[in-house]
C-alpha cells in the first residue's frame, strides 16, 4: 500500500487518489507548436529517481496537488502538511 | 430549491420490518435520507464563507442545523427543509457562491451506538480513533468502496452521519448492515 500525503486530508491510501501524471509546465496555447503539445501531452521523463507529479484526491478533498516522489523507493520528499487534518467541532 | 419535489423517496427500498432485532445490540443504522441537504460552495473571500465560519474538516451545530465543512470552500447544510431554507436565506450570497439542493441526490445514514466505530473500521480504511476523528470531525473517504462524506456526530453515544450518492444508497445500507452483523446491528 502506498500512503500518499494529501495536503488537505493527510496520509491516504493511494487507492483513494488518482495519479494524474508528471507535473510539467503547460505550453502557451497561442505559441506552442504541435511538437511541443505532443511532448506535453504524451511524452514523460519517467526517471528512476525524484519526480514531481500531480495527484487528485478523489475520495477526500477532491483537490489537485503536486508532490515529489522517488520512483524507486516511493518516498515522498517534503510533503505539504495538511492545514487542518484533525477535525472537531468548530 | 423552490422546484424541489415535495415528496421524498428514499434510495433504501428494502423492507427491514421483518428483520430480527437484537435486544442486546449496541449499534443502530438509521436511514436519514429525507433530511434536507444543501450544498454551498463559496470562495474563501466571500461573505458567505465568513458567515459559515466552519473550517474544512469540522462541523458545527447552528441551532438545529448542522453545518459541515466537507471540502475546502464547500459546506453541507443538514436539517429540516424549513430550517435549512431559513439558514441559507440568512446568508449573504453575493460573489462566487453557489447553493444546490442535494436532498434527492444523496443518501444519508446515521450509524450510532458503541459498536458504530467498530462497524465503520471494517469497511473504511481511515483511522477512527477519537484523537484523529473526535466528535464534530468531518472526512470524506471510501466506505465499502463508495465515496462518502462522513460527520462524527455524537449524541448520548458515538455516532456517524454518512452521505453518499443516491445510487449507492441501498448498496451502502446493506454493506453497513453486513459489517455490523457481528455487533448485532439493528435497523432504526
Amino acid at each position: 500500500m502506498l500512503l500518499v500525503p494529501c495536503p488537505n486530508c493527510g496520509p491516504r491510501n493511494s487507492s483513494d487518489l488518482h495519479y494524474v501524471g508528471e507535473a510539467q509546465a503547460r505550453p502557451n496555447p497561442s505559441e506552442a507548436t504541435p511538437t511541443e503539445w505532443r511532448e506535453y501531452l504524451y511524452m514523460e521523463d519517467n526517471p528512476a529517481g525524484w519526480l514531481r507529479e500531480n495527484w487528485y484526491c478523489r475520495s477526500g478533498c477532491r483537490q489537485f496537488f503536486t508532490l515529489e516522489r522517488h520512483t524507486g523507493s516511493n518516498e515522498f520528499r517534503n510533503p505539504p502538511m495538511p492545514g487542518n487534518k484533525v477535525g472537531g467541532k468548530a | 430549491m423552490a422546484n424541489a419535489p415535495t415528496t421524498f423517496e428514499s434510495p433504501v427500498v428494502t423492507d427491514y420490518s421483518t428483520r430480527p432485532t437484537n435486544a442486546s445490540s449496541d449499534v443502530t443504522l438509521t436511514d436519514e435520507s429525507s433530511t434536507s441537504k444543501i450544498l454551498i460552495r463559496a470562495g474563501s473571500e466571500t461573505a458567505a464563507a465568513q458567515q459559515l465560519g466552519v473550517p474544512f474538516g469540522s462541523a458545527r451545530q447552528s441551532g438545529t442545523v448542522l453545518v459541515s465543512g466537507q471540502r475546502p470552500s464547500e459546506w453541507l447544510i443538514l436539517g429540516s427543509a424549513e430550517e435549512t431554507d431559513a439558514f441559507v436565506a440568512a446568508l449573504d450570497l453575493t460573489g462566487h457562491v453557489s447553493v444546490v439542493d442535494h436532498t434527492h441526490s444523496r443518501a444519508l445514514f446515521k450509524l450510532s451506538g458503541v459498536g458504530s466505530k467498530g462497524t465503520l473500521e471494517k469497511i473504511c480504511g481511515l483511522d477512527w480513533d477519537d484523537a484523529i476523528t473526535p466528535d464534530g470531525a468531518v472526512v470524506s473517504a471510501s466506505v465499502a468502496k463508495a465515496n462518502c462524506d462522513i460527520v462524527r456526530f455524537d449524541a448520548d453515544e458515538p455516532g456517524y452521519l454518512l452521505a453518499c450518492d443516491r445510487s449507492f444508497g441501498q448498496y451502502l445500507f446493506d454493506a453497513i448492515l453486513d459489517a455490523g452483523d457481528e455487533f448485532g446491528i439493528n435497523v432504526g
